[in-house]
């Protein structure tokens, strides 16, 4: 075999190789934009499910301070214009999307106490089958799936960043209180977690074209 | 509206259960999303199969993982992990649901429904509505309805037509949640609107006397109504007026509110008119609701002698239910050409319209079963109505309710018998009549015959005479018979006129055989008379008269004061047969008499003082003799002749001695017997018994001039000594004695003159 049969050989060779080096790079470059579609769509049903839920929590927390004010008697309206310590501040913090996620994860958490001893208050209150004191549950309990799902897609967006603690430390609880006093703690942390839930839900809309939207590389935060 | 808390959780036992070893089942649940790893159960024994976990709240828009695990003695085993969002677990109630009608829109129904809030469970909805009384739904595509809607608006609808609505949802996820069930039925009207369709203008034609027709406008409402007829507006035109009347007359409608469902339309009776046959007249006709008027109708009627060609070839058949049509189209027709196929029953009458091309229709009307209809089709030629053709139809046939019921015509014979009955009426017919079977029984035995449907009477023949017969009738149809009511009779014993035939007849031969007897009687009663009143001569009535024939025989009238005249009959003993033989009435009596010296008495005692008569027997005389005594009877007198015949006076002197006399008793057989010795020529000899006197002065008496009556008184009585019988055979032989005057041979004949009573 002389050596101008061995180039050719090579030749083709070379031209195989390349041809076959093409398609794997197309079908990486392929699969990329899937994987990527397939993050989008999963970001996005996930940030859906906690928009969806958020909604469920506004909604359910401007009906439990209805029916918590309707439960506490006389001048009942005038209890949530009180002002009262210690409330966890209805505001997302944070200047990306996810310090801001985070912020409401952390406001979500901070929250928790303050529905424990309102409904631990209100069941000296009110009567045991008090609908008040059921539908305190349920908020009390969505707010707590609320915050895993929240952990969770905070989790799927931005695996390899841990959520920060809150600033200032855990949440303090106010003193010891009078019955008038409660009335009023308990009206105002409705109000408050309800506003906050307004500010979770226009946060949410807000982020979605950010974070789900863009072809954006998992590890970009 | 919130979702339950509750999610109940069902499965299925697969293999072999046995309650020896009892399985727990606990249902398991766990969201990976919000409960961490905190897992819900709920645990519960076999054989049962569900349970239900209470969650404190429905988990909306999360998932959930459940399964159940069934655990023995023997071991555990897990189901499968169903593992979906929780919202594809929920089954919803049903909406509540609200209709409301638009005046402005009446073919629209708007629906109004609450269901649950968007932000727990999105859902799609399900649509669907009907007419009220139907049982056919529509449904609204899905496809409209698959969002969350809270209304929805059904368009297309009938104006002034009920329609019923149901609603019901489900989560909007494609193969994920359950519907929920039907909403309850919610009903409302759609508002009138125009009507959008004529009236349906109709008649029915009655003759009105000669020439004349009546005919009466009925009209059914248009077909798209689109509210209730308040009233029809109804104008005629005849055809002989060139302008139209243009009045209009208002017909309004008695009608209860009725909703547009109703499959049968009423019939309104619009106006009658009476049209002579030679007429036309045009018809308009609108219906009015309470929007509007509809458009107008038309229909034209033609004179009766210029009807159309009919149809032909109608054929009636009934089949899966329905009757079905069929004939032959005419031969001409126009652009605008339509039928009306119309059926008539006994207080019930509607019609259809078929298109022009139409040869073969059923009829779209609730037919009854068992009721004769009258069907027709009727041809119109561009609104006008031409002649119809007719048929007459059964929806199904049955067997009739009733039986004809049978009666005699007229009184029946001893063997026939005519039997007449009416046809059964129409109500109760239920069917073609195809026979009648007559049967009559008579003790045991029963014959029936079968005669065609259009027979009324019949006549059996063949009966037996005086026979009680039961006859009854049976109408047959193809579906079955029934029998009429029975009928009895019994046929006559006697024939009419047979027993007056008899009467008759007996009594003329009764009447018959007592004339021949009369006859008879008439004929014979000489010897009727001999046989049953023989005549016992009273010898005391009898004389005897003897004359010797020397005494010139004198014909000469008898004296009115001298005997009753005896006739003398000569008779020669040659011709005594001959003469006995001759008519006796035509045996010439001569006239010439014979006056007795004596004359009688007794008996003939009026003869005696009487004038000397002529004989009795003289039939010429007739019936002078009757006046007298009627019970004389006078004796022949014997005379001897020989030759001599006759009284009339002889030269030839007689020698014989006769003896007559009168007496009104008949004759004794040994005198008749003597007498008929004599005539057989033997010698005669009268027994001169010395009762019997004669004198000579007596002969003078024969002189009726001379005669004296008081002489002849003075004569001796003659008696009259019969001879005894036994000298009957003897007596010839006695003859010679001389007590007995020979006598010549002579005949001695009874007066065969026959007795005339004097």
């Amino acid at each position: 075999m002389n050596g101008h049969v061995k180039n050719m050989h090579f030749q083709q060779f070379m031209e195989t190789a390349a041809t076959l080096l093409s398609l794997l790079l197309l079908m990486t470059v392929d699969s990329t934009k899937t994987v990527a579609a397939s993050t989008n769509q999963q970001c996005g049903n996930l940030l859906q499910q906690t928009l969806k839920i958020t909604r469920i929590v506004h909604k359910e927390s401007g009906d439990l301070i209805k029916t918590y004010k309707a439960a506490q008697g006389e001048m009942s309206e005038l209890f949530c214009k009180v002002s009262v310590n210690d409330i966890p501040d209805p505001n997302i913090s944070g200047l990306d999307p996810p310090a801001r996620i985070a912020s409401i994860y952390t406001h979500l958490q901070a929250f928790l106490p303050h529905f424990k001893r309102v409904y631990k208050q209100q069941t000296d209150l009110q009567s045991p089958g008090s609908p008040l004191l059921k539908e305190l549950t349920r908020v009390w309990d969505r707010t707590e799936s609320l915050a895993s799902f929240i952990n969770t897609f905070y989790q799927s967006l931005f695996p390899n960043l841990p959520i920060p603690e809150p600033a200032g430390g855990p949440t303090t609880l106010p003193p010891a209180q009078n019955v008038f006093q409660q009335k009023v703690y308990g009206c105002v942390v409705l109000k408050t977690y309800k506003d906050f839930m307004s500010n979770v839900s226009k946060e949410l809309r807000n982020i979605k074209s950010k974070v789900c939207t863009k072809r954006t590389p998992i590890n970009a935060f | 509206k919130i979702i339950s808390s509750n999610i109940k959780c069902q499965w299925e036992a697969v293999g072999h259960q046995t309650e020896a070893v009892p399985t727990n089942y606990t249902l398991k649940l766990s969201s990976t999303s919000f409960f961490s790893d905190k897992i819900f159960t709920a645990s519960i024994l076999g054989p049962v199969n569900n349970t239900t976990i209470d969650l404190n709240f429905f988990p909306n828009h999360m998932e959930l993982e459940i399964w159940v695990v069934a655990q023995n003695e023997l071991g555990k085993e897990e189901s499968e992990h169903l593992i979906k969002p929780a919202n594809c677990f929920v089954k919803t109630k049903p909406p509540s649901v609200a209709v409301i009608s638009e005046a402005v829109f009446p073919t629209c129904l708007v629906m109004n429904w609450t269901s649950i809030n968007k932000i727990y469970l999105e859902t799609i909805y399900e649509i669907r509505f009907c007419p009220l009384g139907s049982q056919k739904w529509f449904y609204v595509p899905l496809a409209d309805t698959s969002s969350y809607i809270q209304s929805f608006r059904l368009q297309n609808l009938q104006p002034d037509t009920v329609y019923v609505t149901q609603v019901r949802c489900k989560y909007n996820k494609k193969h994920c949640g359950y519907w929920s069930d039907w909403s309850s039925n919610v009903t409302e009207r759609t508002p009138e609107d125009l009507p959008k369709s004529k009236p349906d203008v109709w008649i029915i034609t009655s003759e009105e006397g000669i020439n004349k027709r009546q005919i009466e406008f009925i009209c059914k409402d248009p077909e798209f109504s689109n509210g209730r007829i308040r009233r029809f507006n109804i104008t005629i035109e005849k055809q002989k007026d060139s302008i139209r009347n243009g009045t209009w007359e208002i017909i309004p409608v008695n009608r209860s509110l009725t909703d547009g469902s109703s499959s049968k339309k009423q019939i309104t009776p619009l106006i009658t008119i009476l049209l002579d046959d030679e007429e036309s007249v045009t018809v308009y006709v609108t219906a009015i609701n309470s929007v509007g008027a509809s458009p107008q109708a038309k229909l034209i009627i033609s004179p009766k002698t210029r009807g159309k060609c009919p149809l032909e070839k109608m054929e009636v058949q009934s089949h899966n239910g329905q009757l079905f049509l069929s004939w032959k189209p005419p031969n001409r027709t126009v652009s605008d050409f339509e039928y009306v196929v119309e059926w008539v029953s006994d207080g019930e009458r509607n019609w259809q319209r078929e298109d022009g091309k139409t040869t073969y229709t059923a009829i779209k009307g609730d037919l009854e079963k068992f009721v004769h209809y009258r069907i027709s089709v009727y041809p119109i030629y561009g609104k006008l109505v031409g002649k119809p053709v007719h048929v007459h139809a059964y929806f199904e046939q049955g067997v009739p309710s009733q039986g004809p019921s049978v009666n005699l015509s007229g009184d029946p014979g001893c063997y026939t018998a005519k039997l007449e009955w009416d046809e059964i009426p129409l109500i109760k017919r239920r069917g073609f009549i195809t026979n009648y079977t007559i049967y009559y029984r008579s003790g045991t035995e029963t014959r029936g015959i079968t005669v065609p449907s259009n027979t009324t009477s019949y006549t059996l023949t063949s009966l037996s005479r005086n026979t009680k017969y039961d006859i009854w009738i049976k109408a047959s149809t193809i579906r079955g018979s029934v029998n009429g009511s029975n009928h009895s009779f019994t046929t006559l014993k006697y024939a009419p006129g047979e027993i007056e035939g008899i009467v008759v007849g007996v009594s003329l031969g009764f009447l018959f055989v007592v004339l021949m007897t009369m006859l008879l009687c008439f004929c014979k009663k000489d010897v009727i008379k001999d046989n049953f009143w023989p005549q016992i001569p009273n010898p005391g009535d009898s004389t005897i008269g003897n004359w010797s024939p020397d005494y010139p025989l004198k014909a000469e009238a008898p004296r009115e004061n001298c005997l009753s005249g005896i006739s003398v009959l000569n008779v020669d003993v040659c011709d005594a047969k001959c003469v006995f033989e001759e008519d006796k009435a035509s045996l010439p009596l001569k006239k010439d008499k014979y006056l007795s010296e004596e004359h009688s008495s007794g008996i003939g005692g009026s003869s005696c003082m009487s004038s000397p008569r002529q004989s009795v027997s003289d039939s010429d005389e007739g019936g002078d003799m009757a006046d007298t005594t009627a019970s004389t009877i006078q004796y022949s007198s014997v005379v001897a002749s020989s030759g001599y015949k006759g009284q009339n006076p002889s030269s030839l002197p007689q020698q014989s001695i006769f003896s007559r006399s009168e007496s009104t008793q008949p004759l004794l057989d040994c005198e008749e017997n003597h007498d008929t010795m004599v005539q057989e020529g033997s010698r005669q000899c009268f027994l001169r018994q010395p009762c019997f006197t004669h004198n000579a002065g007596n002969e003078n008496a024969t002189d009726s001039n001379d005669f004296n009556p008081l002489e002849m008184e003075q004569q001796e009585v003659l008696d009259f000594c019969s001879l005894e019988e036994d000298t009957e055979h003897t007596a010839p032989a006695d003859c010679q004695s001389d007590d007995w005057i020979p006598a010549p041979v002579s005949s001695y004949m009874p007066q065969l003159g026959g007795y005339r009573p004097q």
